[in-house]
Order: structure tokens, then C-alpha cells, then sequence
């Protein structure tokens, strides 16, 4: 069972979350689309290429896409899959899951900057102003939750996660949404970004790696795949009940995998991208319903409401 | 103990000997007295945090002083080894930074070594007296030494201004530890550290002002919020070599006085834990929220030893917390976080200031906004610098992450708590680090992409070269020791474990710790050879490839200019707009008027609130307190015999009214 979630997270999720994405995307708009194992082709296309590196470019530009796809690989390795138990579990293994995506948040941005392109730092700047958000948010989540299991590692916490009385379902519902908004944000989706735009002005991450090419594309674009891939590992893991079975618990979380797919091009083909200024106050949103769902959790454990 | 001491006297004898030799070997021979002395203090040092045994030597001093001890516990061992190592660092580095300074008539360096020197001694006493008056006296020392040094460009107003301010705030510290040890050595009748721990059974709200006494006078010192005013100030002001050990080690001698008052005295009540928490928490968050704003290098750098001061704090605050509700996990992890860090700042921070001082003795500026481009020409000290970088923002796998990770599992274990209060300041501690995690990469991505990275923002009127070895090998010694302790954590932490004891005594919890921290060290090592991996997959792949170098792709527009690229404020723009209750920015416009505009301006600055709206309130309302007396001191002489005639007579009614 782990060697299936194993080979579906790195060698099939990466490529088909993407590729569902794009084609309902397209279904939504009445075309056709491309395949969808089209971004698959392209990595391996990539794959194949040689590059062109930009002359202002040192060392971090070369270092960035390695680097960021051991990180997020990394933090793959702390998630747990439906029911399993991750590779890496230990008290505490949440803050190495988080601090891994930073070590590639930041070699991402000094890649960028590392261009000297005004674009480019235009999207280094975005990106690490709204990260700023997300960041507190997801650690104010996920302390929520090790408060109403009472536990402290990823594995444990969602393992444990059925045992809270009726609030836990409120609890849960509320870091969905938290957790899908992560997941928009981190992964450059809409209406925070706009990863189809032909205006360098607008992007966030696709500027940044404006400057990349061949493999080196080809191992940024699969980074940023897989940790949406992750965050939505996570996320189905707050939905998944305990007493499911196995089998059950992977056919529930293809189905839900699905199911962000879709959420993810309903929601960028119905609201466009907000303006810059405006995002911000979005991602807050976050920060709210985590606060809301820390609020709950204080009243429900300490028998002030019942 | 005897060889510690010979150690001492060899720093001193280097700071004493140069004196006596030529402009070009000072720093030679200041640098073999602080090598030898390693020899001395190192195994001594390490002997103690091994085998947990402590040395002391009781030495007997003329009539004020009486009876000294002198104390080398497993905390006094930890800091000595930090305070030796960093005065040798600076030894061998100030040899390549004061080459600027040989034709200078003006700057004094034998001067600058014997303060050095004098520095260095004074803060290895600091941490081995354990006697109250001999204390307040090396305490004092270690201010003054500093203040020399901070001085030693005085012929600039600003240094002038900075090393004044400076020195009266260390002087307001001392003014609070005085009175605080002082009223502490009449209550219990000694003045002998060791029998201040009777404090504890006397009447319960005296102790706890005397704490907050030690505690702000210490924090003066440690630069926590509201106490930091001086160091932005006074870090740019002072030679690189001399920030770097202000603040990779002396502001450290303020956190080691709050380690040592609450192994002394205890915590006298709950809230005071919770008040080194929220002050750490403060700290960490509005230290390097400004930090962010600033274009000066050092001052950026100064804001962030003001958040790991906090982080410290946070480290401190969740093990007192601990201590007092009884969670001998989290106590342990708080106080462990809060050692390894200082351990760990010393590291990363050091290797920033070095790394600046490179920068400044190459470009001759710390506007930021001015350089660009270096890493072409400073390849070294640019690599230096983002392993630095990295570290300070607490990513794995280096040491910020190892120090942060501790505070944080006990945070996570403190979630898991009964009690309702522990489990509000765990998550409050939670989101804080993360949040302060965040916005230091903010700050070190903006530093590292504005300085080093895209193209030079200004014609080069200097022609920048990479630094001597004279400044390489204590950076590299430094990020040698940020990758030891990042991968090799497990090792490490049973030489902290004699240091951690005496707060948290409590075996099985740091068998726990241990073993957690194998299971990150894990994952880090995973990190590591997936990187390693990954690089030379990358590597292979672009083997036989054509790989061609072509000017960054320009969106089309074709007459690029680097003035054209992203600025540090531009960078930091976005961030400071959401924060700006926190740290507001000034803003001047002066916009072009009439139809041929002919002048026309754009200025921002940031304002510290805490010093806005807090400190220079203060500041001002004690100077006018004070001016109310300044009719005494006229300047006129019939006053002042006046004032003699006056104390004469005063003096003359006493004897004959009191016999």
C-alpha cells in the first residue's frame, strides 16, 4: 500500500493535478483542451533539452531548482497518506514539513533575484509578502489541531483526529477551507495568481522562473506540482474517516484528489484575479477561520460551551 | 581553574604587549596571545560541559570585596567557550579590517587592540564572578571596553553621537543591576551569589521586584524590546570586527545574567514567566519587522539580533513557563532552545557582521541600495553570506533550524497540556516563531538578491576584489561550525546537556529530546542527499548539452539599465504596506510644480514605534526633569564657593548639634 501512494504522490500525482486542472479548465470554457498527461510529456520533453542561463546569474540561480525539489520532496516524505503512517514522523514534524517549503521559498526567490530582472523581483516580492501570511496561518491550523488530539506529529494528529467530540467536525471543516486556500496561494493559483497570463506584470511565480529553461524548468515545475500535490495530501487527510478501511480510505482520496482538481479550475474559470492589493485581505481569511477554529477548540476542551 | 585563568591573563597580555610594537604586527601579537589562550580556556571549558563537574577557586580580595568565587558551572563553561572562540575570530579578523585604518593618523589602534583585549577579559570574567560588587565591576569594565571601541571612529558626529548613547544606556542597565544587587546583598546580609538564594525564603513580592530589576537591567544589556534603542545606534557605528562580537557575544552577557538570576532566585511568580515570553515575543516579531525597512546593512543586522534576542527570550520564557506549571518537557526543550541559540546566533550572526565589514572594506558604503552585483566579484563572502543567510532564517538543514525546532517541539508537546494557560502561550509561541521565520526571509532574501545578486546599481568607483584570507578564515570557521551543528545535532547536544540541567533536572525528558532529535536529524540528512542528488542529476543531464549564456530575458523591452532592476525598498514595499501600524513609514514628496519642473523629491524612512512613542518620550521628559537643576552647575565660581560656604556651615551645625 505504501509502495502505490509512493509511486502515485512522485510519478503520477505531480503530473495529473496539473492535467485535470487544465482540462476542466478548458471543459468549463467549451473547449477542448489539451491531453491530460499533457504536463507529463512536456517534463519529460524538458527533460531532454539543453538551456540558456542568463549572464547576471551566479551560483544560487544553478543550486535553486535542485535544492527546491529535495525541500518539497522532503516535505512529501513528512505527510502522511490516507491511513499510513509517514516515512518521517516525530513530534514536532510539522515544523520541519513547513520549513522545509521555506528553504525552497527562498532559494526560489533569490533564483529570481539572482536575474537582476525587475519582473522578476515583481514576483519575489509577492510571493514572499504573501507567504508571510500563510506561514502564521498554517502553524496556527495545525496547533489547533495537535490541541484537540493532543498529539504533536502530522501522522499522529490526523490519525487521532475522530476521537474529539461533536466539534471536531467543525474543526475539520474549517481547516479544509484553511487548507485549500494554502494550497491556491502556494501553489499560484487563482484569483491570487494567474498561471495562463501572457503579462509578466501579473504573475507571481511563473515570472520567477521567467529565466528558466530545460531541466532546471523541468525540476521547478515538478517542485511546484508535487507541493500542491502535498498540501492536498493534507488536505484529504482531515476529510478521510478513520473507520474506512484501507481500501476505502485510497479510493476516497482519489476521489477527493479529483475533487480539488475541479474545485481548483471552478474556482478560476468563476472569479478572476484579484487585484494585488487585494490578496492580501483574501489570505487573511486564513489566518481567520485557523483563529476561529483555535477559539472553538479552547471553549469545546476547557467545557466553557457544550 | 588555574589554567582558565592563565588563558585570561594571555588575552590580556596581547592586548597589553601590542602596545609596545610596530603599527603593522600589532594585531600579529594580539592574535598570538588569543591563540595561546585558547589553549588554556578550550579543554577547560569542555572538560566541564563533558563530565558536568564544576571548578571554582575562591580568591581572596582587600576589604570591599572580601572573599570571591570564582565559578565555572556547566553555564559559566558554555558562555566562556563562546566568548574565547569569538575573541579569536575577531583577533584574526581585525588584522585584514584594520589595514584600512595603518595610514590614519588619528585612529588609535593600539588603542583598538587593547580595548579588544580588555573586551574580551572583561566578558570572560563576567561569566566566572560570582560575587556581587566584583560583578557590578567587571560588569562595568566589560561597558566601558566596549564603549572605546564602539568610539573608535569618533571624529564622525555620528560614531560620537552613537558610542554617547550607547554608553548612557549601558549606564541606566548598571544604574537598575546596582540597586538590585545591592538591595539583594542587604537582604540576605552577603554578598556572595551563592547566598542569594535565601532570597527566595523572604518576603515573596520583594523578590519579585528584585527580579524585574535583574531582569530589565540585564535586558538593557540583551537588547529586548524596549530596551534596544542603543543597538541600531551604536552596531554601525563600531569596526565590524567589534559588532560582530558586540553582538554575536556581549549582548549575550545580558541573557547569561537572566539564566544565572533564575537559577539564583528562582521564579518568584507564574507571571514573570510569562512576561520573559510576551517581552521575547515582542522582541522577535517588532525586531525584525524594522529590520525589513532598513537600507543600512548594520543597522539591518543590529534589528536582527534584536529578534533573536527574542527568540532567546521566547526560548527562556517557554521554559520558565514549564518550570512553573510543571511540564518538565517543555521546560527542558524552552531552555535547551534558548542556549543552542545563543550558540547558534553567535555563529550565523558573526559571519554576517564579518561578511559586511568585507562588503564595507571593498565598496565603502552600507547603503544597500548602492551595491548590487557582488557576488561576481566577492564569490566567497557571497556563498558565506547565503549560508549565513539561511541559517539565521532558521532552514533546515543548518543550526537556526536546530535551535528554533527545540522551542518548537516543546511547544507543540505544551499543546498537549492540561493546563489552558500553557497550551494559549503554545500556540501563541507557535505562530510567532513561524511568523518571525517567515518575515527573516523576507529580509535575508531582499539583503542577499539587493547586494550580491543582479547587476551593480551604481558606477563602481571602487573596484570591489573578493576579501583576504584575514577575513575568509574566521567566516569560514564560523559556517563550518553553522553545517556541523545543523547535520550533526545529535552529537552536540549531550555537551549542552550540564548547561540545561541546572534549570531543567529532569533525565528522561532530555532522553526524549534526544531522540526527537535524531528523527529530525533524519530528515535533515534526507535533505542533504537528495540535494547533493539532485545536483549532480542536474549535473549529468547538461553533460553533453548545449548550455548557452544569454542576457536575462527582458520581456521584450530592450534598453535594460540596472537602475531599472527591483530596489530594496520596492522589494520590501509590498510587506511594509500590510505592517504599517507596526512600523510606519515617513514619507517626503516634493512634487514637480509649474509646467517646466525643475526640482522635484521622494523620501521615505521608517520610525521604530517603540522608540517613537516610548523611549525618546522618556528621554525627553528626563532631560526636562533634570534641566529644572542646571541652575546648581552655572559656571559661575562665586556659586560655587557659595555652595562650599553653604556645605561648611551645614557641616559646622552638625558637629555641634549632634555633640
Amino acid at each position: 500500500m505504501t509502495l502505490i501512494f509512493a509511486v502515485f504522490t512522485f510519478l503520477i500525482a505531480p503530473f495529473l493535478l496539473p492535467g485535470l486542472i487544465n482540462k476542466s479548465k478548458a471543459l468549463w470554457a467549451g473547449r477542448h483542451g489539451a491531453p491530460i498527461w499533457q504536463p507529463g510529456y512536456d517534463f519529460l520533453k524538458l527533460l531532454r533539452k539543453g538551456q540558456v542561463i542568463s549572464k547576471t546569474t551566479s551560483f544560487a540561480f544553478r543550486l535553486a531548482p535542485s535544492v527546491n525539489l529535495a525541500a518539497v520532496i522532503l516535505a512529501a516524505l513528512i505527510i502522511p497518506m490516507p491511513q499510513q503512517t509517514a516515512l518521517l514522523n516525530f513530534p514536532g514534524d510539522f515544523v520541519l514539513f513547513a520549513y522545509a517549503l521555506g528553504l525552497a521559498r527562498f532559494l526560489l526567490v533569490a533564483a529570481a533575484m539572482d536575474t537582476g530582472s525587475s519582473f522578476e523581483g515583481m514576483g519575489a516580492a509577492r510571493e514572499m509578502t504573501f507567504a508571510s501570511i500563510v506561514e502564521p496561518a498554517f502553524f496556527m491550523l495545525i496547533g489547533t489541531l495537535a490541541l484537540m488530539t493532543r498529539q504533536s506529529s502530522l501522522s499522529a494528529i490526523v490519525a487521532n483526529l475522530d476521537d474529539g467530540a461533536g466539534f471536531a467536525m467543525l474543526v475539520k471543516s474549517l481547516g479544509t477551507i484553511v487548507l485549500f486556500i494554502m494550497l491556491l496561494v502556494e501553489g499560484s493559483r487563482g484569483p491570487v495568481d494567474d498561471p495562463n497570463t501572457h503579462l509578466e506584470l501579473t504573475m507571481i511565480h511563473e515570472v520567477m522562473i521567467l529565466d528558466y529553461s530545460g531541466p532546471d524548468l523541468a525540476f521547478m515545475q515538478y517542485a511546484a506540482s508535487l507541493k500542491m500535490v502535498v498540501i492536498t495530501t493534507l488536505l484529504a487527510n482531515l476529510l478521510i474517516p478513520a473507520g474506512i478501511g484501507p481500501a476505502g480510505a485510497a479510493l476516497l482520496f482519489l476521489a477527493l484528489f479529483m475533487l480539488v482538481a475541479v474545485g481548483i479550475a471552478g474556482t478560476e474559470s468563476l472569479i478572476a484575479r484579484l487585484r494585488m492589493s487585494h490578496v492580501p485581505q483574501f489570505i487573511f481569511l486564513m489566518s481567520a477561520l485557523a483563529l476561529t477554529a483555535f477559539a472553538v477548540v479552547m471553549f469545546f476542551r476547557n467545557g466553557v460551551l457544550r | 581553574m588555574n589554567h582558565l585563568i592563565i588563558g585570561i591573563l594571555l588575552f590580556f597580555a596581547g592586548g597589553m604587549g601590542e602596545l609596545f610594537v610596530g603599527q603593522k604586527i600589532k594585531g600579529r601579537l594580539f592574535l598570538c596571545g588569543a591563540a595561546l589562550a585558547q589553549l588554556f580556556i578550550l579543554p577547560t571549558a569542555f572538560s566541564v560541559l563533558l563530565d558536568g563537574q564544576t571548578q571554582s577557586l575562591v580568591v581572596p580580595f582587600p576589604f570591599p570585596i572580601g572573599r570571591a568565587l570564582l565559578l565555572m558551572d556547566g553555564l559559566a563553561a558554555f558562555f566562556l567557550l563562546i566568548i574565547s572562540l569569538g575573541g579569536l575570530l575577531a583577533a584574526i579578523y581585525s588584522i585584514g579590517y584594520m589595514k584600512m585604518n595603518y595610514k590614519n593618523p588619528v585612529s588609535a589602534l593600539g588603542a583598538y587592540y587593547f580595548f579588544l583585549g580588555f573586551l574580551t577579559v572583561s566578558m570572560l570574567l563576567v561569566v566566572l564572578v560570582q560575587n556581587a560588587l566584583l560583578f557590578i565591576i567587571v560588569w562595568e569594565l566589560m561597558s566601558l571596553a566596549s564603549f572605546f571601541l564602539v568610539s573608535f571612529d569618533n571624529d564622525k558626529a555620528k560614531v560620537h553621537r552613537a558610542s554617547l548613547y550607547y554608553f548612557i544606556a549601558m549606564q541606566f542597565g548598571a544604574a537598575l543591576l546596582i540597586a538590585a544587587f545591592s538591595w539583594a546583598s542587604l537582604l540576605t546580609g552577603d554578598m556572595n551569589f551563592a547566598s542569594f538564594a535565601l532570597l527566595s525564603g523572604i518576603d515573596n513580592s520583594k523578590t519579585v521586584i528584585l527580579f524585574l530589576l535583574f531582569f530589565i537591567g540585564f535586558g538593557v544589556k540583551a537588547g529586548f524590546i524596549p530596551m534596544h534603542t542603543w543597538l541600531p545606534l551604536a552596531h554601525p557605528a563600531a569596526p565590524s570586527a567589534v559588532s560582530a562580537l558586540m553582538s554575536g557575544i556581549m549582548i549575550k552577557t545580558g541573557i547569561y545574567g537572566i539564566l544565572r538570576i533564575i537559577l539564583i532566585i528562582g521564579i518568584p511568580a507564574p507571571w514573570l514567566a510569562y512576561l520573559v515570553f510576551g517581552v521575547g515575543w515582542v522582541s522577535g516579531i517588532l525586531g525584525v519587522m524594522n529590520a525589513i525597512a532598513q537600507h543600512d546593512l548594520k543597522r539591518l543586522l543590529a534589528y536582527h539580533s534584536i529578534e533573536n534576542i527574542g527568540i532567546i527570550g521566547i526560548g527562556i520564557g517557554m521554559g520558565m513557563i514549564g518550570r512553573i506549571s510543571g511540564n518538565a518537557f517543555l521546560s527542558l526543550a524552552g531552555f535547551t532552545g534558548a542556549i543552542l541559540h545563543v550558540f547558534n546566533h553567535f555563529t550565523f550572526k558573526s559571519l554576517l557582521f564579518y561578511a559586511a565589514g568585507a562588503i564595507y572594506s571593498q565598496t565603502h558604503t552600507r547603503n544597500i541600495e548602492k551595491l548590487g552585483g557582488l557576488q561576481h566579484a566577492m564569490p566567497v563572502t557571497a556563498a558565506l553570506f547565503l549560508l549565513a543567510s539561511l541559517a539565521i532564517c532558521g532552514l533546515p538543514p543548518l543550526n537556526g533550524f536546530i535551535s528554533e525546532f527545540a522551542v518548537y517541539i516543546g511547544a507543540a508537546k505544551g499543546l498537549a497540556a492540561a493546563q489552558m494557560a500553557t497550551n494559549l502561550a503554545s500556540l501563541v509561541c507557535l505562530t510567532g516563531l513561524a511568523f518571525i521565520g517567515i518575515m527573516a526571509t523576507i529580509c535575508f532574501t531582499k539583503v542577499f538578491g539587493i547586494i550580491f545578486q543582479g547587476n551593480s546599481r551604481t558606477s563602481a568607483e571602487h573596484h570591489p576584489k573578493e576579501v583576504s584570507g584575514w577575513f575568509l578564515t574566521p567566516m569560514f570557521v564560523l559556517g563550518g561550525l553553522i553545517l556541523v551543528i545543523g547535520l550533526g545535532i545529535p552529537l552536540v547536544l549531550p555537551l549542552v546537556e550540564s548547561v540545561v540541567r541546572p534549570f531543567a533536572a529532569d533525565p528522561e525528558s532530555f532522553v526524549v529530546l534526544q531522540k526527537i532529535y535524531w528523527q529530525a536529524t533524519h530528515g535533515l540528512w534526507i535533505l542533504t542527499g537528495l540535494i547533493l542528488f539532485f545536483i549532480l542529476l542536474r549535473f549529468l543531464l547538461l553533460r553533453n548539452r548545449s548550455v548557452s549564456v544569454f542576457k536575462t530575458w527582458d520581456c521584450g523591452y530592450q534598453a535594460s539599465d540596472p537602475r531599472l532592476q527591483y530596489t530594496a525598498s520596492s522589494f520590501a514595499s509590498n510587506f511594509m504596506a500590510l505592517v504599517k501600524l507596526a512600523v510606519p513609514q515617513n514619507q517626503k514628496l516634493e512634487s514637480p510644480q509649474g509646467y517646466f519642473p525643475t526640482m522635484a523629491g521622494y523620501e521615505s524612512h521608517s520610525d521604530d514605534i517603540v522608540e517613537r512613542w516610548f523611549v525618546r518620550p522618556l528621554i525627553d521628559f528626563l532631560q526636562r526633569f533634570f534641566n529644572l537643576f542646571s541652575w546648581i552647575q552655572s559656571g559661575r565660581t562665586q556659586q560655587y564657593i557659595l555652595y562650599g560656604l553653604i556645605f561648611l556651615i551645614i557641616l559646622i551645625i552638625w558637629i555641634i548639634g549632634v555633640r
